[in-house]
C-alpha cells in the first residue's frame, strides 16, 4: 500500500521537482493568456530567448538587473535565518538611494573617496530607516512585517518630495528627478558596473557570516527555536537587532548602485519594486544566502523578458502579474514538496487457523 | 469652526469607509486564524473591476457586485493554495498582493484617468441629515456609509460574539484542533471567511474608485489593503473597533487634505505621509505604553498556522 505523508522537512529533489512544474504551469498559464489576446505565442518565446541570453544587450540589462536583487534577496534571507521578514527592502532601498545622491550632490571631491563614502551614508539611511520597525519587534514584540512596509509609502513619498522639491533638477529640468550625479561607479562590461561583482561578494560573505562564524550559528538558532537559544544564553534580542539593521543596510546599498551606477540620479519611481522582487528571490533561494545568486538570476530574467513585452504593446504591469503568479505557485510547490509515498505496513492478521 | 469641522468629518467617513471595509474583512479571515496579505492586491483588482462595469453599465451597485464577485474569486484562489494546501499565508499573500496589482493596472489601462460613469452620489437621509455636524459626515453621504460604519459592524460583531456559528468560528481560529475534535468543520469555516473577506475587500475597492475618487489610476490604492491589516491588529480583531478604526485612519487623512486645501507650509508628499505614519504609531505605541495591551487585544492562537488533521 501506498500513501503520501506529510514530513516536516522537504528534501531538495522534491522541491526542484515541485517547483519546476510551478515554473511550467506559470508559463503555461501565461502562454495561453497571450494566445487568447491574439498573439503568436511561438514567435514571442523566440524574441524573448533572443533578446535576453541571445544578445549582448539582453546579458548587459540581465546583469544590472541581477545586482539590486542580489541585495535586496539578501537583505530578505537574512531576517529569514532569524524568523522575521523584512517587507520593507523598497523603503531601505529609496532612503540608500537618497543617501547617496545626497553625498553625490552635495560632497565634492575624488570618486575614490565619494564612491565609499556614498555606500557608508546610505547604509546608515537604511539601517536609520529599519530602526523603528526593529525596536518596536525585538522590544515590544510588534510584528514587523506591517511595520516595515508602511515605511515603504512614506520613503516613497519622501523620495518624491525631494525630487519635485528642494532637490529638482534645476539644471535640465527633467520631472521627478535630482540632477546628474558627477560621480558615477565604474563601469566594467558595457554598462554593467562594479555593483554587479560587489552584489555577488556580499553573498557570498553572508554565505560566510551565516554558515562558519558563531554570530551566524546563533542568529540560525534564534530563529529555528528561539526558546532554546535564550534558554542557552543566546542573545537573541540583540541578534535580531544586528540582524534587521543589516538587512536595511544591504537593501540600502541596492539603491545607492541603482543612483550611482544605472540610474546616475534620483528619481521618484525608481525603484522598479527590486525592494518587493527581493522578496521573492529570497522565497526562491529558500533562505540559503548563495542559492539568492542563482534565484536573482531566475527574477532578472523574467524582468529582461518582460522589457521585450512591454516592446509588444503589453503592458509593463503584466510582469508583476507574472511574478506574482510564479510566488502564488512556488509557494503552493514547495508545501507540496513535503509530502513523500510511504510504503504502508501491511496489516498483520492473526485469525486463527491461517498458517503463513 | 464648525463648517471646518464638519467638512473635516465628512471627509474622514468619506476617506476612512475604504479601511473599515477592508479590514471589517480582514477581521473575519484573521478571526478563522488565515492571515491574508493579498488585500492590497485584491481591492486593487475590486476597484478596477468596479470602474469597467460601471463604465459598461452605468450603474454603481452592479460595479460594487462585481468587484465583490471578483474579490471572493480571489480570495478562492488563496484559500485554495493556504487552507486546501496548506501553503504558506504569508507568501501567497504576497503573491495575491503582486497579482492583483499587475492584473487590475493590465485591465484597468483602457480607463485609467478616466472619471467614471456613475458614482455613489450623496444622498441626503431626512431629518437625520440636520443634525449639526454629525449628520452632513454619517447622513448626508453616499448610501454605503451606513452600511459600512454601523450595519456590517453590528453584524458581524452580534454573529462573532452572540451566536453558536461565531463561538465555532473564533474556536477555528483559537485552537483549530479542538474544533475538529468537536466535529466543527475546520476547513469549511476557514474558506468561507477567507473568501468573505476577500469579498469585502474587492468591495473596499469598489467604494474606493466609485465614491472616494471617482475613476481608475493605477496605484490608486496605494497602500490602503495594508493599512487595513494594520488596523486589524489596532482593533484587536473586534468588528466595531474596526470600523472606528477606519473611521480615525479617514481622520488622519482628512487632516493631510485639509492641509492641502487651506496651504498649510508643508509639501503635499509630506502630508500624504500622515496615514502611514499615523497607522505605525496605531500599532506601536498602544503595545509600549501599555503592557496588559498585548493580552487583552491578543491575536487568534492558531492566527498563521495551517491546520493539518494529520499532525494533530
Amino acid at each position: 500500500m501506498m500513501r503520501f505523508q506529510r514530513f516536516s522537512t522537504a528534501t531538495a529533489g522534491y522541491v526542484l521537482v515541485w517547483r519546476a512544474l510551478a515554473f511550467v504551469v506559470a508559463m503555461g498559464i501565461v502562454a495561453l493568456l497571450l494566445a487568447l489576446s491574439g498573439r503568436n505565442v511561438g514567435e514571442l518565446a523566440a524574441l524573448v530567448a533572443r533578446s535576453t541570453l541571445g544578445s549582448r544587450f539582453g546579458l548587459e540589462d540581465l546583469a544590472l538587473f541581477m545586482a539590486p536583487l542580489v541585495l535586496t534577496g539578501s537583505a530578505v534571507t537574512v531576517t529569514s535565518r532569524i524568523g522575521l521578514w523584512n517587507i520593507g527592502g523598497e523603503g531601505q532601498f529609496y532612503l540608500g538611494a537618497i543617501g547617496a545622491a545626497a553625498v553625490g550632490l552635495f560632497v565634492h571631491g575624488p570618486a575614490v573617496v565619494i564612491l565609499p563614502l556614498m555606500a557608508v551614508v546610505a547604509m546608515v539611511c537604511g539601517m536609520a530607516w529599519i530602526a523603528v520597525p526593529t525596536l518596536a519587534r525585538a522590544f515590544a514584540g510588534v510584528n514587523e512585517i506591517i511595520t516595515t512596509l508602511l515605511l515603504n509609502f512614506v520613503a516613497e513619498l519622501l523620495t518624491y518630495w525631494l525630487t519635485t522639491g528642494p532637490w529638482r533638477d534645476r539644471v535640465t529640468g527633467a520631472l521627478v528627478s535630482t540632477e546628474r550625479l558627477p560621480v558615477a561607479v565604474p563601469e566594467i562590461w558595457g554598462v554593467v558596473h562594479w555593483g554587479f561583482p560587489v552584489a555577488i561578494l556580499v553573498a557570498c560573505g553572508l554565505s560566510l557570516l551565516m554558515s562558519r562564524t558563531s554570530w551566524g550559528y546563533e542568529v540560525r538558532v534564534s530563529g529555528a527555536n528561539p526558546g532554546a537559544a535564550r534558554y542557552a544564553g543566546m542573545p537573541t534580542r540583540a541578534r535580531i537587532v544586528a540582524v534587521m539593521l543589516l538587512s536595511g543596510a544591504l537593501a540600502a546599498l541596492a539603491g545607492m548602485f541603482e543612483v550611482a551606477g544605472t540610474v546616475h540620479r534620483l528619481q521618484g519611481g525608481m525603484s522598479d519594486n527590486f525592494g518587493y522582487l527581493g522578496i521573492v528571490v529570497a522565497v526562491l533561494a529558500r533562505r540559503s544566502c548563495l542559492a539568492v545568486i542563482p534565484a536573482a538570476f531566475l527574477m532578472a530574467l523574467i524582468l529582461d523578458a518582460g522589457i521585450v513585452l512591454q516592446t509588444q504593446q503589453l503592458a509593463a504591469t503584466a510582469v508583476l502579474a507574472i511574478t506574482g503568479l510564479v510566488l502564488l505557485l512556488v509557494a503552493i510547490a514547495d508545501e507540496l514538496a513535503h509530502y513523500r509515498p510511504v510504503v504502508a505496513e501491511p496489516v498483520r492478521r492473526s485469525a486463527p487457523g491461517v498458517s503463513s | 469652526m464648525i463648517v471646518l469641522l464638519t467638512g473635516l468629518l465628512s471627509t474622514a467617513v468619506l476617506a476612512g469607509g475604504v479601511l473599515a471595509l477592508a479590514a471589517q474583512g480582514e477581521v473575519l479571515a484573521e478571526r478563522v486564524g488565515v492571515v491574508d496579505l493579498g488585500v492590497e492586491g485584491l481591492m486593487a483588482l475590486g476597484a478596477a473591476t468596479a470602474v469597467l462595469v460601471d463604465m459598461k453599465t452605468v450603474n454603481p451597485w452592479l460595479g460594487l457586485l462585481a468587484a465583490m464577485a471578483v474579490g471572493s474569486a480571489g480570495g478562492a484562489v488563496f484559500a485554495l493554495a493556504t487552507v486546501i494546501m496548506r501553503a504558506s499565508q504569508i507568501l501567497c499573500g504576497l503573491a495575491m498582493t503582486f497579482l492583483g496589482l499587475g492584473l487590475s493596472a493590465t485591465i484597468g489601462h483602457s480607463v485609467a484617468g478616466m472619471p467614471v460613469a456613475a458614482t455613489f452620489a450623496p444622498v441626503a437621509i431626512p431629518v437625520l441629515r440636520d443634525i449639526p455636524v454629525i449628520g452632513p459626515a454619517f447622513f448626508g453621504q453616499n448610501l454605503l456609509v451606513i452600511p459600512i460604519y454601523v450595519l456590517l459592524p453590528a453584524v458581524c460583531q452580534w454573529m462573532l460574539f452572540h451566536t453558536r456559528h461565531g463561538l465555532n468560528l473564533r474556536a477555528v481560529g483559537e485552537n483549530p484542533a479542538a474544533a475538529d475534535a468537536v466535529g466543527i468543520p475546520v476547513t469549511k469555516f476557514r474558506f468561507l471567511y477567507v473568501v468573505i473577506g476577500a469579498a469585502l475587500a474587492g468591495g473596499a475597492g469598489a467604494y474606493l474608485s466609485l465614491a472616494v475618487t471617482p475613476s481608475w489610476s493605477e496605484g490608486m490604492v496605494s497602500g490602503r489593503g495594508w493599512i487595513a491589516v494594520a488596523l486589524v491588529i489596532f482593533a484587536g480583531w473586534r468588528p466595531f473597533n474596526a470600523a472606528g478604526a477606519g473611521l480615525l485612519f479617514g481622520l488622519v487623512s482628512a487632516i493631510g487634505y485639509l492641509g492641502q486645501a487651506q496651504n498649510w507650509p508643508i509639501a503635499a508628499p509630506v502630508l500624504n505621509m500622515l496615514p502611514y505614519l499615523g497607522t505605525l504609531a496605531f500599532i506601536i505605541v498602544p503595545v509600549v505604553l501599555w503592557k496588559k495591551m498585548r493580552r487583552l487585544m491578543a491575536a487568534p492562537a492558531a492566527l498563521g498556522v495551517p491546520y493539518d488533521r494529520s499532525e494533530r
